[in-house]
Parts: C-alpha cells; structure tokens; sequence
C-alpha cells in the first residue's frame, strides 16, 4: 500500500443526516484509503450506510465527524463544480428518454469541463470517443436510450461516467438486475477501467461471489461495526467475511467461496467422481433425503452418467437425478405412512 | 448539434414563421391580400392607404405580441418539463398562469371589493405586469417548496392542479364581491387578448421577455444536465438548487408577463416543447431551446389568425382557440405508448 496511490481518505467518520439539532448517525467509525488503479467494492447488508458513505464522498451530504480527504484537501472545502471533474458516478436512477442517444449521454459527461454553452472541443470529442471505445459500446452509439438492455443501458452510463474524466469512479450497485453474464461482463469492464486507466474504482454491490473474483480491495460494512477493509483473499482467510452473514445459520465456505448452511447434514455414502458427487449431495440436501438410503454410486458410461441405488436387497440404476430423487422421495413418503 | 438535417429544419421553421407572420397581418375584419402584405415587406406600397394604417398600427404590433407570447409560454414549459422531469408540467397545469391570475385578479377587483382603486389607465399596464408577476412567482414558490419535500412528479402536478383550483377559487371570491365593471375588465382579461398592446407596452414586454430568457441561457448546459435527473445532474457539478431558483425566477417573469399582457393562454407552453422534440428529435436544451421559440412563436401566430375567422368580422378569444389546438395535442401525446416513461 503505498502512500501516492491513495487519492481519497478518511480517518473515523461518523456518516449521517442532521435535521435541525439532532443528528441522526447512521454508520461511524468509518476510517478507509481509496487507491488509484484499484477495483474496491463496498459490501454490506441493505440499509447499512453504504449510500450514505458514497454521498458524504461525493460531496452531497456533510459527515456529521471528521471529513473526508481528496488528495489530503477537505472535501467540504472543494466547490461541487471541481468535485464534480475529480469523481464521477452511477447511480441507480434509470435514464430511458427516447430523447437522448447514446452519444449525447456519453457526452453529457463533459458538462464540468465546457463552457457555459457546453459546445465540446477537440478534446472533448477525444475522451468522448475513448469512453466509448472503452466501454466497447461503439454498436449502439446512434440508438436512442430507449431501446437499451439493461446491461447496454449500465454500460453507457459508465461510459458518461467515464468521460467526465475524474480520478475516481463510483458505481452505486451497477450490476442489479443484470443477467449472470453481465455481471461478469461489467465487473471485469471496471476491473480493467481501473488497471488500464489507473482510476480508483469503488463498486457499491451484493454479487459477493463476483466481487470476490474481480475486486483488489474490499470494504466491508455491517451494522454497528467498523469498516473492515482488505484484499477478500485476506479477509477471506482470517475469516472476517463472515461479517456480511446475518447469523451463525449460514457460513461462507473458504474452499470455495460459497455461502453455505452451516448445519450439518447426514449425507449417505456416495461414490463416484468428486465433481458429480457434489451436485447429487446438492439435490439431496434440498430435498431433505439423508440418511436412510444405504449408498449411491455414480458411474459414466462414454456421454451416459448412471446413478446406481443400493436398496437393501438390489441396487436400482437412474439416468437422471431428477428420477433417482423422484424415486427417494416416494420411498421417503410410503415410509412415513 | 451543428448537422445538416438541423439547419435544415430552422430553415424551414423560420419561413414557414415568416408566412405565418404575413398571413397575420393579411387576416382580420379587414381581409388585405397576402401578395399586398408581400409586397409591402420588399418596399412597395399598399394600394390603400387605410390598410397601412391598419397594419402599421395594430396588426403588427399584434403580431409580435402573438410571437413575444409564443417564445415565453414554450420556453417557460419547455423549463419547467426538464426541470420536474414530468411531460405534463407548463404554466398553466403547475397553476402559475392562475396565480398570475389572482395578481391581476387582485389589481383590478380588489379595489372595488375592498373600496379603492388601484386599476385607472395610465401607469395600469405596468401594474398588470407587476401583479402578474408577482402572483406567478408566489404560486412557483409554493410549487418549489412541494416539490423539495416530495420527490415523485405526478404528486407534484397534482398539488398544482390543486393550487391553480384554489387560486381560482380564490379569484371567484373576488369577483363576487367585486363591481360590475371590474368584473367585466378581468372577465374580458381573462379570455385572453394578443391586441391589446399598443408599441410602447410592446417595448417593455419585450424587454420582460429577454430578461425571463436570461437565467434561461445561463443554464441552458445546466439543463441538459437535468436530463439525467438530479443527483446525476449534481454528480457533474450542477448546483441545483440555483437551478431551481433560476427557473422560478424564469418561468416566473415569462409566464407572469404573458399572462399579465395577454391573459391567460393555455396548453401553448405544455405542447410546443413536446412538438419541438419531436420534430428536431433531440433532448439537447441547445436545440430545443431555439426550437420551442421558434415553434412557439408559429403556433401562436397560426391560432391568432384562425381566431380571427378570415372572411368574417367576429374574432374568438385567443384562449379558446390554443385550447381546441393544444388539448387534442396533448391527449394524443399522453396516449402514445410509454410516453411519461420515455420522456
């Protein structure tokens, strides 16, 4: 962690909103350094203060203790406008105006540096033209924002964000309500904005499995707690990920970086390849068939995967789990009668 | 923005504006043939010397005011639709033309209500304007306050729909108690009149018009902004609050002025903007700001002339005849498909 790559700081912040004399402290003990050339998520429960963090660092809302440092300057000392050329953000709030193409909304994102009129320079044109590029959305670049998918629509607005040319980038869960696809697709985009572009990245999101494979940096937010910050291999490690698990009913698995249901479960004997040996304990545990069957044995047969059921006297073969469960479970529910 | 197709559709805008504008002046009680009104543009003389008089003093003047009114109303709606992010808003539905209303309601009725008399000739137009705008900005004021405390859109028109029916409420108060000649001035004002200014009010409803125009131009980047609503907006550096300000001052000015030299007009600041984006197919306030104007001011000249009924001595009132021409506008508008969505 060196120093010159830190651009954005804070030493335990109390986050809130004030109203009147009364102030209403939502998180505190908040205490982080944002790296350039970094892909940070910020992880947390719903309701925890993650929206408040990104506001009080965007400027729009004043911490309630100490303040947050842009290259070691205050950032209640900054006016909005030159903020606005250092961060720049996506939010939630969805633009689809049949009005606007997707050029005009990239461009939108030099309002801090034109002039009044807003007519763009060379310049302008340029970083317009590498956002673009960037964000692979050269295809749409014509179509108004109205006929987007979702994940053409969140791409665009990272080309905006872009193209406003700050140090630092937030995005406020850019990945809700996208397919698993692109997920990926736009957490890898940000991973390589923040490599190849040196920009500080700080991903709000609830995609813990994606963030785990593509974040440098990991800050964790919980409910009366500090900020736990940290590379997630470390924090996964030193089991500090737990933090984001309500109670002790699920665990987060370290082998493979899954959350689990921590009870135990009285699994039968298997046999077979490990790879197919866990989707057939899967199927198992949902359906909640344990230990009453003697053993399973899975066998592959050139492209045919058999399931061979040892009942007490024969052994029965299924060639799907599907039917192997189907079948267990009836026992399950004569036996029962 | 500078494109061909663009310039193409100024162009065309800005002649189809100027016919408008010849067959204004050709239309009335007195019907002069356009190629006269033609000829007299390029220099020449009219073949009467009546018709000068009739042009040069009141058809033309007329006409400016009819364009004057037409930038204002589509330049205050075109404001207030970016600013709220809600296709419906305009002067009229936000009730600023009413609170406008209720300041001129006050002028000229409220002297006999109450016993005095404010409202005799002379000096009488500028306290129209005065109190026209005066009450607009009164009403935007409480509009602005509703809307820093909610944030939805279609609450907030249907608290103005609401203010504009108690202001309105309010008007009918005053004009129960107020005396019978007062009551036909407001009753007459209210109809709505684009002939009533003579050169020198033209000059200084000009003059309200560029200095509405002016916080306008000065944010014109601003509102482009606001095309991403308000905290993108505040995310690239725009201070919306001012914004805020600036557009009530704004829309104040232009639809108190309108409103005060015209009376009421309706449905020509909601529909025109949406008219100018679907023409010129943009959302760029640099575009749509010159668009509005110039549509706004053709609109305008159009009903003036069919409210003059060529071929016939009656005239309708000019607030009827935006009204039969905007209502059908924005009623189709509403029934496209996603149209509040897409906005």
């Amino acid at each position: 962690m060196s120093i010159q790559n830190s651009i954005l700081q804070a030493t335990d912040l109390s986050l809130g909103y004030k109203k009147g004399s009364r102030s209403n402290v939502i998180a505190d003990h908040i205490s982080f350094s944002l790296e350039k050339g970094k892909l940070t998520c910020l992880l947390g429960p719903n309701g925890v203060g993650k929206s408040t963090l990104i506001k009080t660092i965007m400027g729009q809302i004043p911490a309630l203790k100490n303040q947050v440092y842009l290259d070691t300057k205050p950032t209640n000392s900054i006016s909005i406008k030159d903020l606005s050329k250092k961060i720049a953000a996506v939010l939630t709030e969805k633009i689809n105006s049949a009005n606007l193409t997707v050029k005009q909304v990239v461009s939108l994102g030099r309002i801090p540096h034109t002039g009044w009129l807003g007519n763009l320079s060379v310049e302008d044109q340029q970083k317009i033209d590498k956002a673009i590029q960037s964000t692979h959305i050269n295809y749409i670049e014509e179509r108004s924002m109205n006929e987007l998918s979702d994940g053409q629509l969140q791409k665009v607005m990272i080309a905006r964000a872009l193209a406003q040319d700050g140090e630092i980038l937030i995005l406020d869960e850019p990945t809700a309500h996208l397919d698993l696809i692109n997920r990926f697709e736009i957490m890898h985009l940000l991973r390589d904005i923040a490599k190849n572009e040196n920009k500080a990245v700080l991903v709000v999101t609830h995609d813990l499995d994606i963030a785990i494979d593509t974040a440098d940096e990991f800050w964790l937010m919980q409910c009366g707690l500090p900020l736990v910050c940290g590379s997630p291999e470390d924090l996964i490690l030193q089991g500090k990920i737990d933090l984001l698990l309500p109670n002790d009913r699920l665990h987060f698995d370290k082998s493979d970086g899954k959350v689990r249901d921590s009870a135990e479960f009285p699994y039968p004997h298997i046999d077979g390849p490990e790879d197919m040996v866990k989707w057939v304990k899967l199927a198992l545990r949902k359906n909640d068939i344990g230990p009453e069957i003697i053993s399973i044995t899975i066998k592959t047969e050139g492209s045919q995967i058999g399931f061979y059921l040892s009942e007490s006297t024969d052994i029965r073969k299924f060639e799907t789990i599907t039917s192997l469960i189907t079948h267990l479970t009836t026992l399950a529910y004569n036996r029962k009668k | 923005m500078r494109n061909k197709p663009t310039c193409f559709l100024f162009l065309i805008g800005i002649l189809i504006c100027l016919l408008l504008f010849a067959m204004n002046l050709a239309s009335g009680s007195v019907l002069i043939p356009i190629q006269e009104v033609m000829g007299r543009f390029v220099g020449g003389e009219f073949s009467k010397s009546s018709w000068e008089t009739i042009v040069i003093g009141y058809r033309i003047p007329k006409a400016f005011t009819a364009i004057l009114a037409g930038i204002g109303l589509s330049l205050s709606g075109l404001q207030m639709q970016t600013f709220f992010r809600n296709p419906l808003a305009g002067p009229y539905v936000l009730g600023v033309s009413s609170g406008a209303g209720l300041g001129v309601a006050l002028l000229i009725m409220a002297g006999s209500a109450f016993g005095w008399s404010i409202y005799s000739g002379g000096f009488g137009i500028w306290a129209v304007v005065f109190s026209a705008t005066l009450g607009s900005i009164l009403v935007l004021l409480l509009m602005s306050l509703t809307a820093w405390k909610v944030k939805d859109s279609m609450t907030l028109l249907i608290v103005g729909l609401m203010f504009g029916s108690a202001v309105s409420a309010l008007i009918s108060v005053l004009s129960y108690f107020s005396g019978a000649d007062q009551l036909k001035m407001f009753t007459i004002w209210s109809m709505g009149s684009l002939g009533s200014t003579q050169p020198d009010q033209l000059v200084a409803f000009l003059v309200a018009v560029l200095l509405g125009l002016l916080p306008l131009l000065v944010n014109l980047k601003s509102f482009n902004a606001m095309l991403l609503g308000e905290a993108y907006a505040e995310s690239m550096g725009v201070n919306v609050h001012r914004l805020r300000w600036a557009m009530i001052v704004s829309t104040g000015i232009l639809a108190g002025s309108v409103t005060a030299f015209c009376g009421p007009i309706a449905f020509i600041g909601i529909a025109v903007p949406h008219m100018a984006r679907l023409v010129f197919k943009t959302g760029d306030h640099r575009i749509l700001f010159p668009a509005s104007a110039l549509i706004g001011a053709a609109v305008l000249l159009a009903c003036d002339t069919i409210s003059q009924l060529p071929g016939s001595a009656q005239t309708l009132p000019i607030n009827a005849v935006t009204s039969l021409v905007g209502a059908p506008m924005v009623i189709w508008l509403i029934l496209r498909r996603n149209f509040s969505k897409e906005f």
